[in-house]
């Protein structure tokens, strides 16, 4: 199955975290261990695909002068769902991620992506943008996560990995400031291996 | 399209639509989902609750008890009025306030009789609130274990508070010292005798709100308390005719300090010996209390 350009690009080449430098708040504050950072990758991920899908179903009905007013509407809406749901049914991660679900509406990812391409899109087009958009942020998010949550408490997703070995955890690691130079870090060598990204 | 999509009638009809089909949708989720997500919230009282009694995998249904405590009078609460019991946990403005028909909740295994306290209280940001196990014996009431929680301090300061570490500091602390005062305190500075607590560093304020939440909130149950110990219940040290010189009753620390007085500065003032007692007791008020000015001892 060859895999459109429309869902290939924002995971690497347009990724929206290290690319397109969105939605860094929550990178910074969620990627402590792997199960919260999963679980706010595909939170975002919903929230992305399904508010481009009902724009772009949208668009050619919204007024324009209200055009912000109803993204927000429907963003905020599809937010509101997903945190009812967490805490319906996965009570202790929704605790762990306590406000940063609510914060997704502010997450830039979600509303660039409507504004960028669901309103001139074709509805098939634009859930595959914001699929692709949210699992690209939510890679960034996992790979972060990932050496935090090593070097900060010897475990992955809760398992023990390091610190049987007597690894005492790295509580740098634990902190945000930590997480923006893992990032940095990361932009660097996307940025190394794909030097058309490079600014002159 | 014969419709122009930017006339305000069309606007403020879109507006509407939206509004009320975005309302209806979640309002049927939030009702739909409030059962389970209330039932979410009740599992992690009693987990709280069971953790508190430092038995945090057994049943809560099995294990404990419900009562309503109204000065020393226990009455047992039935499995179906448990639930008013939790909703009322989670109003802590009312728990606060409420001064009879007291919650408590019963452990007992073997011979060991332990409580549990819900506590509300205020930290620098916001609330906090917890639940203590506390077991009378020995002519005294122990710690057992304590679970905290808040709702917006500082982390890593003030939200230390939700930590195992700092919770385990309280465990097999006496409530009350040897003039059966309440003694349980996180101490500034570091734990000065054996009732006490660190505070935690950089969280002063959110600590001050845990002695108080400790000292109100046991304080209610402390007739009962001291009942179930065998100890006498009034405090057998103070008493009106001892009063603290006025400097040393803006300070916070009075009342360990002048516990340790056998007569009142004011006494010792006028006194022709000099009261050794009463003289370190006012620099140890000077010391603690970083809001009194340095009192200088009068020399007589």
């Amino acid at each position: 199955m060859k895999l459109s350009k429309n869902f290939t690009n924002p995971l690497a080449a347009n990724n929206p975290v290290i690319v397109q430098i969105l939605g860094i708040c929550s990178a910074l504050a969620v990627t402590v261990k792997m199960e919260p950072a999963l679980v706010m990758g595909l939170s975002v991920t919903f929230v992305t695909a399904f508010s481009n899908l009902v724009m772009s179903l949208l668009r050619n009905g919204v007024p324009s002068r209200i055009r912000i007013i109803v993204q927000l509407v429907v963003i905020a809406t599809l937010v509101i769902v997903v945190d009812q749901f967490l805490r319906a049914y996965m009570y202790d991660l929704s605790k762990q991620l306590s406000v940063y679900v609510g914060l997704i509406i502010t997450n830039c990812i979600v509303m660039g992506r409507v504004e960028a391409f669901a309103l001139g899109n074709k509805p098939w087009d634009s859930f595959v943008d914001g699929v692709a958009n949210g699992l690209g942020y939510a890679l960034i998010l996992l790979l972060v996560a990932f050496f935090r949550e090593l070097l900060g408490s010897g475990t992955l997703f809760g398992i023990d990995i390091l610190n049987r070995f007597g690894y005492v955890g790295n509580s740098l690691m634990l902190f945000p400031p930590m997480a923006l130079i893992i990032v940095g870090c990361i932009i660097w060598v996307h940025r190394t291996i794909n030097k058309d990204l490079q600014e002159k | 399209m014969a419709i122009n999509k930017n006339s305000n009638v069309y606007i403020i009809l879109y507006t509407v639509v939206m509004v009320a089909i975005v309302g209806a949708l979640l309002a049927f989720l939030a009702t739909t989902l409030k059962p389970r997500q209330d039932e979410n919230k009740l599992q992690e009282k009693k987990v709280a609750i069971m953790k508190a009694f430092g038995d945090a995998k057994a049943n809560f249904d099995e294990s404990v008890t419900v009562y309503r405590l109204n000065g020393t009078e226990l009455t047992e609460v039935a499995k179906e009025q448990q639930p008013v019991i939790f909703e009322e946990l989670e109003k802590r403005g009312d728990l606060a306030a409420a001064t009879e028909n007291l919650p408590l909740f019963k452990y007992a295994k073997g011979s060991t009789v332990k409580y549990v306290i819900p506590m509300v209280g205020k930290g620098l940001w916001g609330d906090i609130w917890g639940y203590v196990s506390v077991e009378p014996k020995e002519g005294n009431v122990t710690i057992t274990g304590i679970v905290m929680d808040h709702a917006g301090e500082t982390p890593g300061l003030g939200a230390e508070i939700a930590t195992d570490a700092v919770q385990a500091l309280f465990v097999d602390k006496k409530l009350y010292d040897e003039s059966n005062a309440f003694a349980v305190r996180m101490q500034k500075g570091g734990a000065k005798n054996e009732y006490q607590v660190d505070a935690i560093t950089g969280g002063t304020k959110t600590s001050d709100g845990v002695n108080a939440m400790l000292k109100e909130c046991i304080g209610k149950y402390e007739a009962f308390l001291k009942a179930e110990a065998g100890m006498a219940v009034a405090d057998t040290e103070v008493t009106s005719e001892e009063v603290a010189c006025a400097k040393c009753a803006e300070c916070p620390e009075r009342e360990t300090c002048v516990k340790d007085c056998k007569k009142s500065c004011e006494e010792c003032a006028t006194c022709d010996n000099q009261c050794e007692e009463c003289e370190e007791c006012e620099k140890q008020c000077a010391k603690a209390s970083e809001n009194v000015e340095p009192v200088k001892v009068e020399e007589k």
